[in-house]
């Protein structure tokens, strides 16, 4: 898939997977084959046992809200379209040592509160004049 | 130490000193906003008064530090080629701002040992408000360039590093009640300061607490006034033996204690095990135990700040009061030059001096331990430089000579 900054690079290896699931709408994580460790950001290796094979494993898109900030103004000028925006991190319930950056979706900054339970939802995202247009996780309130 | 070290980073191990080494000499270029000037030409202009301040010609200093990771530094040929010399020069990239501005002495004392140099300066210099406006550099392209970042974190707008540390910011008021007057009592403490030091940026422009918590927002919960310059500038300081060190016109300030500490998840934020950390954790309880202090001897602090959040924080991680307890720690004027419980930065720092990545924090260190600062803390005898940058932290000990 052709893409410009800041939309992925689907030619990186180490989160390729990341994506290409993401396109069909599921949330995946390197998961070691050996110890079950899930390993983020990935890594070549399992950093707990070193084993090499760590395949993309699907996740429940379940998470609580570690952090987040409000972006009034855009500080990098591909992102001045989407300010104000939401960004931040969401812990998964799998292994809350996994965090995932983020856009917070169909919420306002007055309904966060850290911690609270957050669900995956998969957006569309683009930007003007930069070229390609990819489907990303994004989060919301569980259960809103 | 009195608690086991946290399993999210490590220390580097360093003996101690290899031969007592002191600072003879600083000098600041001129510390200002987009200058049109090069990062060499300003650094050269820093390294020529520190030179003069110690009293020594550009051909006795035959040692050179910097760190070339960080944009264009001064080589031996710029300065060859400024001061007319055509001597020998050992250059070190050991050496330089943010972490390295407090363990470049560490070093300096092996050269010094092994006779590779008799007078050595360590530099740094940025023209990063220059390159800002012609959009060829700045803070957040190191960032941006990282593959991982660019694949998991740009897409989603978690970029650059106001967003970052507004992101630690709000989990640090989450987990320990931090309060935004708190943070706001940093950035106060830090342009009074500014305001008392002619060489400052923020030099005529006041700001009280009121007014912070008047100031919209940027990336909440941090407002403009929390974050750090943007500025052209650099500064240097020069190093040889405590023995040598005697022989020359000011005051010896003696490096007496150095510690550095790493974050495992390196220079991924989102993924450091203690996120409302610094790995101050690892650096700053070696330094201490080197230096053999507590952090209660220390009379003045200055900190790497590139945001109010991280200077707290480090405050906390560097003993100076119970990790969580930073807020109450600083609040009101604790954080002043005259009266304060810890005087900090008491040049203004990052927010209000210059960005110019710590290296002029430590010449702000040795003119409070010579006793000619501007906002003059009394009776100065220990000070502490912290540097951070995200990944790494640093810690300096310095103190004056009897």
């Amino acid at each position: 898939m052709k893409t410009e900054f800041p939309l992925p690079n689907f030619e990186f290896e180490l989160t390729r997977g990341f994506w290409e699931a993401a396109q069909r709408e599921s949330l995946v994580i390197p998961r070691c084959s050996s110890c079950s460790h899930w390993n983020w950001y990935p890594e070549d290796k399992c950093t707990q046992c070193g084993g090499e094979a760590l395949p993309w494993t699907e996740v429940s898109g379940r998470g609580t809200l570690f952090t987040y900030t409000h972006v009034t103004r855009a500080l990098f000028k591909e992102y001045r379209s989407k300010a104000p925006y939401l960004t931040g991190l969401v812990a998964l319930d799998e292994d809350p040592r996994v965090r995932v950056a983020t856009l917070f979706v169909d919420c306002e900054t007055s309904d966060l509160e850290l911690d609270m339970p957050l669900e995956v939802t998969f957006r569309k995202l683009s930007f003007p004049d930069v070229e390609g247009e990819v489907i990303a996780p994004m989060w919301r309130i569980a259960g809103g | 130490m009195t608690s086991p070290s946290p399993d999210w980073g490590r220390s580097t191990e360093f003996d101690d000193f290899a031969a007592p080494v002191a600072i003879v000499g600083v000098g600041e270029s001129e510390h200002s906003n987009a200058s049109g000037r090069t990062a060499v030409e300003i650094g050269l202009s820093a390294i020529e008064a520190a030179i003069a301040d110690a009293g020594l010609k550009p051909s006795e200093v035959d040692g050179l530090m910097a760190s070339p990771g960080v944009g264009a530094q001064v080589g031996v040929e710029d300065f060859h080629a400024h001061f007319g010399t055509s001597h020998d020069i050992w250059v070190s990239h050991q050496g330089g701002g943010m972490v390295w501005a407090a363990t470049a002495p560490y070093h300096a004392a092996k050269a010094l040992r092994d006779g590779r140099a008799k007078n050595i300066v360590n530099v740094f210099s940025v023209a990063w408000a220059t390159e800002r406006d012609s959009m060829t550099g700045g803070p957040g392209k190191f960032h941006a360039q990282e593959q991982c970042k660019a694949s998991l974190e740009l897409p989603f707008g978690w970029f650059p590093q106001p967003v970052y540390f507004s992101s630690i910011a709000r989990r640090h008021m989450h987990e320990y009640g931090t309060r935004p007057e708190q943070l706001g009592a940093i950035a106060v403490s830090a342009r009074r300061h500014a305001n008392g030091h002619p060489g400052a940026v923020m030099h005529h422009k006041k700001l009280s607490l009121e007014t912070y918590l008047s100031k919209p927002m940027l990336v909440d919960p941090l407002r403009v006034e929390d974050c750090c310059l943007i500025s052209d500038g650099g500064a240097a300081f020069i190093m040889t033996t405590l023995e040598r060190a005697r022989d020359l016109e000011k005051r010896p300030i003696q490096a007496t204690g150095v510690g550095e500490g790493h974050a495992g998840s390196g220079a991924f934020w989102s993924q450091q095990g203690d996120f409302t950390a610094t790995p101050q954790v690892f650096s700053a309880p070696d330094a201490f135990e080197m230096a053999g202090i507590a952090p209660k001897d220390v009379d003045i602090l200055t900190l790497y700040d590139p945001f109010t959040i991280v200077a707290l924080m480090q405050i906390e991680d560097m003993g100076f009061c119970k990790k969580g307890e930073g807020g109450a720690f600083v609040e009101g004027h604790n954080l002043d030059f005259d009266g304060g419980v810890l005087p900090y930065n008491t040049h203004g720092g990052m927010l209000s001096h210059a960005y110019v990545l710590g290296i002029a924090h430590v010449v702000e260190v040795v003119r409070q331990l010579r006793g000619e600062a501007s906002n003059q803390v009394k009776d100065a005898k220990i000070g502490v430089y912290g540097g951070y940058t995200g990944h790494m932290a640093s810690t300096l000990v310095l103190r004056s000579d009897a």
